[in-house]
């Protein structure tokens, strides 16, 4: 077709798969076929050259690396093999770190979770000035992790810091809260400060539930308790799924404790007391301090495949308790055409 | 009945509201006092000789404007870059078809659970390969390339628009970046809010990429900030690090302030699933 009448094309051409001849449709739809074809691949390409550059080169690299000795930057480093793996599950540092990880992760993502949930209920009431305190309970979300740890930081210092403060007007001596053993605390704190993540694509997911279903079951004598755990936990099941998946995979790679402990000296790792050296640390501990780039990569590919393996679990565990079934937009065409009838 | 639900749920709201908004006023508070105070015993809640020159102290010590022109410029120049190179590709997958998108697209969704630090340190010897190291290049790099979450967003964005803008596009005779560019972008302001401000603070806050990338004097606020208050003794200046990180923190929750009925209907009406 030429672009020379668009115009006078544009209105017999839109119905005119109907009364068309039958050989030129076809013809036009595989051109345009191959041209958006074509035009995937140039929308598209961007990202795949981009992923093939900084994400699967890196990758590969590192699982090089990690069967190698390397320094990262002298040119001297030489094929070890399995050496490195096998020192990853013989080295108490490593299995220590990694059992603080999964025991971070075991506490704050179910809170935040659960906390999250309670806070989108709350805010999703009919109250005035929902909005303004929908963006208030955020704004900790927004502030950079440098500027979190750092207010954390004040806020649990041992002489100047709040909570030692309050511990004082209860006559209770105060701790020393960055050091061991309180500092998993003071991380967990930090970490349930950002809930408003959580609130807001749970909120996002709560209004997607059309309401006629909530009254239904109410007409219908249900507790709000029943109509909360019958058809909005359901119904926001896929929501919560994904906050699991994404909270698990956050907290399994956390360098948190790391902004939490840094001290004038740049880049000290050292500083992180035991209770906060979780896997993350480390890794950059090993990369950083100890310049052992192979060792380092070896842990990196064994968190990455227990990333893989968790969130594998995780979905298999979830079948049956995730309802993708049931759309949204088809759930409220549904629920319409039950008022209506 | 309904009123005392009513009051249950106030009176929850004003104690949550306390208790997520009461770091903010400590970081404040912290800032306005001066050195003697932060020692007292007991703790003193309120300074009792508000001292607003630990602001003038806080930039000027050390060349705080100037780390924090290398973070907007790095911070900008991935923003953008990432929200438009984002939204090209989200298009891509949202309204075009071709043999492997699928596959593409898988690619894609499981890259966003790859850990940042995975690919962060074999890409940090890549670029010392082409002399990046120490230059801002990376993010304009990583920029061009967008980003998967944010693919993500533009493409379940774009996937709910109606199919009749296209057709009449095409009908019109509109090749496919004519139809993104005049049809589908201008429509999408709500995600471009949510894009440029995730993006933004993702890099404005980001700790890692420029401590490990960057020079002591090319780097970051975010980087020189934890650690460039002390006294001769090494000990950490609190009220100055306070008051810095005031000023720090505060450009990215007025951006958010500023743009967050975008952002918040952004994130819901991409919907995440």
């Amino acid at each position: 077709m030429s672009t020379g009448h668009l115009t006078v094309a544009a209105g017999p051409a839109v119905q005119s798969p109907a009364g068309a001849p039958a050989t030129r449709p076809p013809r036009r739809r595989r051109s345009l076929a191959t041209r958006r074809a074509w035009a995937f691949y140039a929308f598209a390409g961007p990202w795949v050259l981009g992923f093939l550059a900084l994400t699967a080169y890196p990758l590969g690299y590192a699982l090089w690396l990690s069967f190698t000795n390397s320094d990262g930057l002298s040119d001297n480093s030489r094929f070890v093999g399995l050496d490195n793996y096998k020192e990853v599950f013989s080295d108490p540092e490593t299995l220590a770190s990694l059992a603080r990880t999964g025991v971070f992760t075991a506490m704050t993502v179910p809170l935040t979770i659960v906390a999250g949930l309670f806070l989108a209920v709350l805010v999703n009431q009919p109250i005035r000035g929902r909005g303004l305190i929908r963006t208030l309970l955020y704004l900790p979300a927004v502030v950079p992790p440098v500027g979190a740890a750092i207010t954390f930081r004040m806020i649990f210092d041992r002489d100047s810091g709040a909570a030692n403060g309050l511990l004082d007007l209860f006559n209770v001596n105060g701790l020393a809260w960055l050091a061991d053993p309180y500092a998993r605390w003071v991380l967990i704190v930090l970490t349930l400060w950002g809930v408003g993540n959580v609130m807001i694509i749970s909120l996002a997911g709560l209004q997607d539930i059309p309401k006629e279903l909530h009254e239904a079951a109410r007409v219908d004598g249900a507790s709000p308790w029943q109509s909360f755990t019958r058809i909005t936990l359901p119904l926001l099941s896929p929501v919560i799924f994904f906050q699991v998946v994404t909270g698990i995979i956050a907290s399994l790679q956390t360098f948190v404790p790391l902004l939490i402990s840094l001290d004038p000296t740049p880049k000290g790792i050292g500083s992180v007391p035991e209770s906060n050296s979780l896997f993350m640390i480390h890794v950059l501990d090993q990369y950083l301090l100890g310049g052992r780039y192979g060792y380092a990569s070896a842990l990196l590919w064994v968190l990455f495949l227990i990333i893989i393996a968790v969130t594998l679990i995780v979905f298999k565990l979830s079948k049956g308790a995730v309802f993708y079934s049931v759309e949204p937009e088809r759930a409220k065409t549904k629920s319409r055409t039950i008022g209506g009838g | 009945m309904v009123l005392s639900r009513r009051s249950v749920v106030y009176m929850l709201l004003v104690s949550v509201l306390v208790l997520i908004l009461s770091p903010f006023a400590w970081l404040a508070i912290t800032a306005f006092k001066d050195a003697s105070e932060l020692r007292a015993v007991p703790i003193h809640w309120w300074p009792h000789h508000p001292s607003p020159g630990n602001f003038v102290k806080a930039l000027t010590s050390w060349d705080y404007f100037g780390y924090a022109r290398n973070s907007l410029t790095i911070a900008t120049i991935y923003a953008v870059l990432a929200t438009f190179a984002s939204a090209w590709a989200g298009y891509g997958f949202a309204r075009l078809e071709a043999p492997g998108k699928r596959v593409i697209f898988g690619v894609l969704l499981s890259t966003m659970m790859l850990p940042q630090v995975m690919t962060l340190v074999p890409t940090y010897l890549l670029f010392a390969k082409f002399h990046l190291i120490n230059t801002y290049m990376p993010w304009v790099l990583w920029g061009l390339c967008g980003m998967p979450y944010l693919i993500f967003l533009f493409r379940q964005f774009f996937t709910n628009m109606p199919k009749e803008l296209e057709e009449a596009a095409i009908v019109d005779g509109c090749g496919q970046m004519r139809i993104f560019w005049r049809i589908f972008l201008p429509q999408s302001w709500p995600v471009i809010a949510t894009s440029l401000i995730l993006s933004f603070s993702w890099t404005w806050g980001d700790w890692l990429a420029p401590a490990l990338l960057l020079d002591t004097g090319r780097t970051t606020l975010a980087v020189q900030l934890a650690t460039g208050y002390h006294n001769a003794h090494g000990g950490t200046l609190n009220n100055l690090v306070a008051a810095g990180t005031l000023v720090y923190v505060v450009p990215v929750l007025v951006l958010f302030l500023i743009l967050q009925r975008g952002f918040v209907s952004g994130i819901a009406t991409s919907g995440l699933k």
